[in-house]
């Protein structure tokens, strides 16, 4: 079983939708039990990093999502915002502690002439190192993802980038760690890709 | 760098898809909304955009229960927009699948609404809608372009942005449904003037209008009569453009 969680931020449908067309029953949920029987966690997100953070104490899902993705070692993916909170700090509306699972932190991109933020739209993602889940994809011409953001993961240690994508500078698109994975773009929204990409998720260390 | 998008945009009336010239003439049907998003979905079109031009009192339930089914077939990012006045509104249509939405009339009537909107559910996810006509001096228009603003469209577009709009759909009421071109001026101008995407809308004739706006710095194209009235798709213009060395997504379709 898949859990989706759901922390009040962001489209968990796109995600329940997608899922559901590859033939799974997730569950959208935010109860402790459900999180544990799940054999994938998927931490979707839309909105802002305190928030979100905020939402997660509330509903204290922070210590259940340690036990079960750092100490039981689910495959856990993070997407978008879900993603950022996997780094140790965000910086949007204030400094902000994130998960922490990720030694990185969450940055405003760069203003650059002719440049429009938020990066909205289909970007290509180069594999910076082999990564199970995307290395069905083809190197060259890479493959389009679907990005609406307007911060991105500045990541301490480079052995965690797998991904990086440009939009006036580099940034991270895809970032992994154990059976930890965090993509900026939105595969839920990228059509075939987005199908392939989470066909390899499910298959990953499973 | 972030691919130029192509973006069909349909509207939205008891129950189907209908097309005007210049916003109030020439009513055509358009099909079936649902079954034409999963058209285009399978066409690999960037997005999808759909406006509701019911009644402002009418019931929002049946828009609401299209707007869920849709979501179920497509798996590319949609806009909706039409009649949205309040937080809940856009809870029920983000709740429902929607992955942006767009605000016309309240830009002006309730700057309020839009700054908290802003703020619930964050600047990516908020669209100012932009409608103005009288080209080459730009006048915004709302409640459907029936009722005048005395803003032009570059001052309304900088307020959407200091309103913290995430993106801005601008259309040219003038333009809307001639296949007539687009006006590159006003976009162009709007563009340097914010640092959010502008999506530029009314009166794409083809191609070569697609690549005068991605050439004049757009980073994207709304279209609807061509897609309605003629043989273009979105594969065909994407492979016109990709071989003239555009950068958008190659032209395959998606294969769901």
């Amino acid at each position: 079983m898949i859990a989706i969680i759901d922390y009040g931020v962001g489209n968990v449908r796109s995600v329940f939708n997608m899922l559901d067309l590859l033939g799974h029953r997730p569950v959208v949920t935010r109860d402790p039990s459900a999180i544990a029987d799940a054999s994938h966690i998927i931490l979707p997100g839309v909105g802002a990093f305190a928030e979100a953070m905020g939402n997660l104490e509330r509903l204290e899902l922070k210590g259940v999502l340690e036990r079960e993705v750092l100490g039981q070692g689910k495959p856990c993916l993070g997407i978008c915002l879900g993603m950022q909170l996997l780094a140790r700090t965000g910086t949007e509306r204030g400094v902000t502690s994130g998960l922490g699972w990720i030694d990185a932190r969450v940055e405003r991109l760069a203003d650059a002439p002719g440049i429009q933020i938020p990066h909205m739209g289909w970007n290509a993602v180069e594999r910076r190192r082999p990564h199970p889940v995307l290395d069905s994809f083809p190197a060259a011409p890479p493959p389009t993802f679907y990005y609406v953001h307007s911060y991105h993961m500045v990541c301490a240690d480079p052995a965690d980038v797998v991904a990086t994508t440009r939009h006036g500078v580099e940034f991270v698109a895809a970032v992994a760690r154990d059976n930890i994975l965090g993509v900026q773009f939105h595969p839920e929204k990228s059509q075939d890709n987005g199908i392939r990409f989470y066909r390899d998720f499910l298959r990953w260390r499973s | 760098m972030v691919k130029r998008r192509i973006i069909p945009k349909f509207l939205y009336q008891n129950g189907c898809l209908v097309k005007y010239v210049r916003f109030h003439e020439t009513r055509r049907l358009g099909g079936a909304p649902v079954s034409t998003a999963r058209i285009y979905n399978d066409y690999g079109a960037d997005e999808f955009i759909i406006l509701d031009l019911s009644p402002p009192d009418e019931d929002r339930s049946a828009f609401l229960g299209v707007i869920e089914e849709m979501s179920r077939e497509i798996f590319m990012p949609f806009t909706v927009g039409g009649n949205i006045r309040s937080i809940d509104a856009i809870y029920d249509l983000l709740r429902a699948g929607a992955d942006k939405v767009t605000l016309n009339t309240a830009l002006v009537t309730d700057p309020g609404l839009v700054a908290e909107a802003v703020r619930v559910f964050g600047s990516q996810c908020i669209v100012a809608s932009i409608d103005y006509t009288g080209v080459p001096s730009g006048r915004v228009m709302v409640e459907g372009g029936r009722t005048a603003t005395p803003w032009t469209p570059l001052e309304m577009a900088r307020r959407a942005e200091a309103m913290g709009c995430g993106e801005i759909l601008l259309t040219a009421i003038d333009r809307d449904g001639t296949r007539l071109g687009f006006d590159l001026e006003h976009g162009r101008a709007v563009q340097e003037a914010v640092r959010v995407p502008v999506v530029l809308s009314g009166g794409c004739g083809g191609y070569q209008d697609c690549r005068a706006a991605f050439e004049a710095g757009l980073p994207a194209v709304a279209i609807s009569s061509v897609f309605l009235f003629t043989d273009q798709s979105p594969i065909k213009l994407r492979t016109h453009l990709f071989s003239a060395g555009v950068d958008v997504r190659p032209g395959h379709g998606s294969r769901i």
